[in-house]
């Protein structure tokens, strides 16, 4: 990829991968992948399981560590520095399947836990912080109970709020409604695109073909560690280019 | 906001993520080896200065005093290292012996826990809260000092049937002498179990055919007693046992356990079969319910059910904690020393007054300890894979 | 725990329903609820031959054992020689003119005592069996403490001590959620506070420590100080660092798999050719007290790794991505979650700490146990070693059993293994 693409044009890539590969030991995981995210784009990522979808994105924020090629945050790229990997860090929200909420602590506090003890807000403001979030999500009633005392499509929107407080520039969704009953994805899939439409960089990681047609900006097909095709959400349904895209639309349309 | 991307190159080492790691354990290592070299200079300091070093000829030293009792042979002409492996096999000796007669109790004791009889039940419960919640040195003082000590005197030894004898000098039973042929009967013996193993076999191939019930423990039996007996008859008496005779002062003939013997193994024995009686109790009610549930369905009788079906999945749940429980008894016989039984503890204590070399000694001391360790979770380990290839799949 | 009646195989079938050939399913009722004495006799005792014969052997041996024990205590015993070394066995060596310090300890640990049973949500349903026996133990325990102390002062302090802790309950039952907080606080002092009162203000040195108190005392004092070293070893076990982990291992292997015997010993004899020269050798125990302190942070260290290991892998993950530094994410969001669910195996540890303490007396401390068996050396008492020990015996038992019964209660209120 030519440099100054990788340097981005003003401020319209977010994310820059340029051939990145990772292996699991003698697995490889990641075949070269190389794609571009701009600024208040929203991609959703969809492919058959084991396809690396979940691998890339958790190497966006570190997650995992590519093995080669490069990645560049919002201009920071992605190396061994400690430095570099805290500030693209601090750039990224991460939303999991399983929710991963801290069953120790209110709603209120797994909220509040990161601004207090990473950017050193006072506790005020965090709480203020974390109401307005809750209220965003739709539920403020919530603040001061467990995780466990939460339906799923509750705790997700909890774990949304919870990356949003740290006031990221770009959030990831690892296939945030897998784990949730059908009755409740609705309500996250509606955060969710309530984010989007404000203006929020977002790759999403899902099964959800309703949500990628409505809101995706561009649609990716991961195969087997590659990239195979990448277009707008029309294109990408109604007439995939490639054989790989087609086989995958035939079994799950 | 976009900026001029650096083109690909090494962060600055202070901040690389993969130096850090390997600097601090770089770090953690050389402070460990400082630490380490300290002591090792201090104890060499302090040791020259007593004129003594750090060399491990001392073993070679004659002992000069006498052990109550060993396994193998031993007379205080021998070296400091020959008592070190008497007190070692003593040691062995009682966890050995130990161990067999715990697993025996403490199975009974579990599922004596899990009797539908409300008497049994209670009183295998009340067994394990008093045996565990008692220092085992209490039990080892109260065995020996409290029992073994009060019962009569050799002169008024408890009898069995004129063959067995008790008293305070410790237990006597009928041994076995043997004779010129001993080894080959025993040889014929092996030969027996093979063949016992060869019948159940077979046995067991007829059952799978046949479906007539197998017999095999009988038929193996059977078959191991054929071989044994007709050996000893074409051997002549290859060996003999021995009552032994309570003499005026001590007891003449057969196998003779002393006192501190007896006490520390009955401790050892009651103490940890508690655990385990629990560990067995636990290991069964932890075999999920459908199963037992299951093998009712399909009509077995609760013997069946147990032995076909729970015991079989309760036993892989259960033996890792009754690993640890052998590693217990084993470092536990160490509390012999409270009774003079000559265990490994008390033997170094009396090495380390005659040759001094505290620092040599206690690095055998520990080595043994270690080794058995590791030998007794070895052998678990094995039959842990075989029951668990046996049993149910994971 | 589930039905204690689940296959014994020593008992027949007791009545499943079947389906009879009519092949109509016939609603059978349910077992009915044994009612009458007779009617439970016969469900528990008697309900087939083999059970009857099992029960009428198992109650003779019984019956034979207690007819033993009670003929021991009341009519063979000799308790004079118990009266007689009462402060010996509490306290061992200690001065009597400072054993003050000791009675302050106590009733600061009533204080505590009482407040948290008052004010913890651990309700204990009083049915009609469970105050009969808590009665009957209580009048029993106040018999035998009149019989046995012949001191007039100390008796008044012994129940007064009973009744401190009685009046805290009904305090903390009032006080209730507001003494949470605060009452951690308190515990977490009141050993380096209990140390203070012994040690300072011209003390008692730890060398002449003895009896049950020294017991209790280095029990506490292993698992206060060996905790935190457990935890940090815990986590060296588990660090992605191999020098960190084989460190880690080596210790912890090394110092569970000697006895603690040989340890107290080695701290005896070669801790002090392991120090430099110029230093001067602390004395015996301090270096025991060191050592059990390892000792017990080895155990300790397997506790906290098997909590962590129970803290699923995304909530590693969901600290990471939020940007929490390591130490941070350890200190709020893993740890809490491990060592909560540790809880039980702590306290068993503490059990068996507690349990060990008895082999001070390989070097020398006249803990219980030991002047238990001194005291039926001396001419005076000679041999009257069964009274000695069986009273000892019964005071360990008590704390541990205690101990055992709490944290079984504690396991299912926690619901470990449920979250």
């Amino acid at each position: 990829m030519a440099e100054e693409q990788l340097a981005g044009d003003g401020a319209s890539h977010m994310i820059v991968a340029d051939d990145v590969k990772k292996w699991f030991g003698p697995f490889q995981a990641l075949k070269g992948i190389s794609m571009t995210v701009a600024k208040a784009e929203t991609v959703v990522i969809v492919g058959p399981s084991g396809s690396g979808k979940s691998t890339f994105i958790r190497t966006i924020n570190r997650l995992e560590r590519h093995d080669d090629g490069r990645i560049v945050v919002d201009g920071i790229e992605l190396t061994d520095d400690v430095r570099n990997i805290s500030q693209v860090r601090s750039e990224i929200g991460m939303v999991f399947q399983s929710f991963n909420l801290f069953p120790h602590l209110t709603v209120s506090d797994n909220i509040t836990l990161a601004p207090r003890n990473v950017r050193h807000w006072p506790k005020k403001k965090a709480e203020e912080k974390a109401m307005q979030l809750l209220e965003r999500v739709g539920i403020p009633e919530q603040a001061h109970k467990y995780p466990a005392q939460l339906s799923g499509g509750q705790q997700q929107r909890v774990a949304i709020a919870r990356a949003l407080a740290m006031e990221p520039k770009i959030m990831l969704f690892d296939e945030p409604t897998s784990a949730l009953d059908p009755e409740m994805i609705k309500e996250v899939l509606d955060v969710m695109e309530e984010l989007a439409q404000s203006g929020m960089t977002m790759i999403v990681v899902s099964h959800e073909i309703g949500f990628a047609r409505h809101v995706a900006d561009r649609v990716m097909l991961f195969d087997d560690g590659n990239l195979v095709e990448e277009a707008p959400p029309d294109r990408f349904f109604d007439d995939p280019q490639h054989d790989r895209t087609k086989l995958f639309l035939s079994q799950i349309l | 906001m976009a900026q001029a991307v650096p083109t690909q190159q090494r962060p600055p080492l202070w901040r690389d993520v993969r130096v850090l790691r390997l600097v601090a354990q770089v770090a953690f290592v050389a402070v460990v080896a400082i630490v380490l070299r300290e002591l090792f200079l201090n104890a060499d300091f302090n040791l020259s200065r007593r004129g003594r070093d750090l060399s491990f000829d001392f073993l070679r030293t004659r002992a000069g005093f006498g052990i109550k009792e060993h396994i193998i042979s031993y007379t205080s002409n021998q070296s400091l290292l020959r008592a070190f492996l008497v007190a070692a096999t003593n040691s062995m000796f009682v966890a050995g012996v130990g161990i067999v007669l715990t697993t025996v109790l403490g199975i009974f004791i579990g599922i004596a826990r899990l009797s539908t009889n409300w008497l049994v039940r209670k009183m295998a419960q009340a067994y394990v809260e008093v045996f565990r919640n008692t220092p085992l040195l209490v039990q080892v003082i109260f065995w020996y000092s409290g029992v073994i000590l009060t019962i009569p005197r050799i002169q008024d030894s408890v009898s069995l049937f004129g063959v067995v004898f008790v008293s305070n000098r410790g237990a006597a039973l009928p041994g076995i002498e043997g004779g010129a042929d001993f080894s080959v009967w025993l040889l014929f013996a092996l030969a027996g179990i093979v063949a016992a193993a060869v019948v159940r076999r077979y046995r067991t191939r007829v059952h799978d055919e046949t479906g007539r019930p197998h017999y095999r423990f009988l038929f193996g039996t059977g078959a191991f007693f054929l071989v044994a007996v007709t050996a000893y008859l074409l051997l002549g008496d290859p060996f003999a046992i021995q009552a032994p005779e309570q003499g005026v002062r001590n007891y003449i003939g057969g196998t003779q356990i002393s006192p501190e013997f007896v006490g520390i193994i009955i401790a050892l024995v009651l103490y940890t079969a508690a655990f385990i009686g629990e560990i067995v109790r636990g290991s069964i009610l932890a075999v999920s319910k459908g199963q037992k549930e299951a093998a009712e369905a399909l009509g077995l009788r609760p013997g069946q059910q147990l032995r076909l079906v729970v015991l079989p999945q309760a036993m892989r749940i259960a033996i890792p904690p009754i690993n640890n429980q052998y590693l217990n008894l084993w470092k536990n016989t160490s509390l012999g020393f409270a009774i003079f039984f000559p265990e490994l503890i008390n033997v170094t204590g009396t090495i380390v007054t005659q040759g001094g070399a505290e620092l040599q000694v206690f690095s055998m001391v520990v080595l043994t300890y270690l080794g058995i360790s590791l030998l007794i979770s070895l052998v678990m380990n094995i039959v842990n894979r075989a029951v668990a290839l046996r049993g149910a799949k994971l | 725990m589930s039905d204690p009646r689940v296959g014994s195989g020593l008992q027949e079938d007791v009545g499943i329903p079947r389906f009879d050939d009519r092949e109509r399913a016939v609603e059978v009722a349910p077992a009915k609820e044994p009612t009458t004495p007779a009617e439970w006799a016969h469900a528990n005792l008697f309900s087939s031959w083999a059970n009857g014969i099992v029960t009428i052997v198992a109650a003779s041996a019984l019956g034979f054992f207690i007819y033993q024990l009670v003929k021991f205590v009341f009519v063979g015993a000799e308790w004079a020689v118990v009266e007689a070394n009462l402060k010996g066995f509490a306290v061992g060596p200690f001065p009597l003119d400072e054993t003050w310090r000791v009675w302050v300890s106590a009733y600061l640990v009533a204080v505590l005592g009482g407040l948290s049973a008052g004010a913890s949500r651990n309700r204990i349903t009083w049915t009609k069996t469970k105050t009969a026996t808590g009665s009957l133990l209580a009048v029993a325990g106040a018999v035998i403490v009149v019989l046995l102390v012949d001191t007039l002062l100390v008796l008044a302090l012994g129940f007064g001590l009973a009744a401190t802790a009685g009046l805290m309950l009904v305090a903390g039952r009032a006080l209730r959620e507001r003494l949470r907080r605060p009452l951690i606080v308190a515990w977490l002092l009141s050993f380096p506070l209990v140390m203070v009162i012994v040690v300072g203000f011209g003390g008692v040195s730890p060398r002449l420590w003895g009896g049950f108190f020294f017991n209790i005392v280095a029990a506490t004092f292993g698992i206060f100080v060996s905790f935190p070293i457990g935890i940090l070893l815990a986590l060296g076990r588990r660090s992605s660092l191999p020098a960190l982990r084989t460190f880690s291992v080596v210790f912890i292997e090394i110092f569970r798999g000697v006895p603690l015997v040989a340890w107290l010993i080695f701290s005896k004899f070669v801790v002090g050719l392991l120090l430099p020269p110029q230093m001067s050798e602390p004395p015996d125990i301090i270096k025991a007290f060191i050592v059990m302190t390892f000792f017990s942070a080895a155990y300790v260290a397997e506790i906290v790794r098997g909590g962590l290991q129970g803290v699923h892998e995304g909530q590693y993950e969901a600290a990471r991505a939020l940007g929490l530094s390591t130490t941070r994410m350890m200190a709020f969001v893993v740890l809490p979650q491990a060592l909560r669910s540790t809880i039980p195996a702590m306290i068993s540890h503490f059990i068996s700490l507690y349990k060990d303490t008895a082999l001070f007396v390989a070097i020398q401390v006249t803990d219980l146990l030991e002047a238990a068996r001194r005291s039926a050396v001396g001419l005076e008492f000679f041999g009257r070693i069964k009274e000695t020990l069986l009273f000892a015996g019964l005071l360990f038992w008590i704390v541990a059993f205690s101990m055992s019964r709490w944290s079984q209660r504690l396991e299912v209120r926690l619901g470990v293994g449920e979250r």
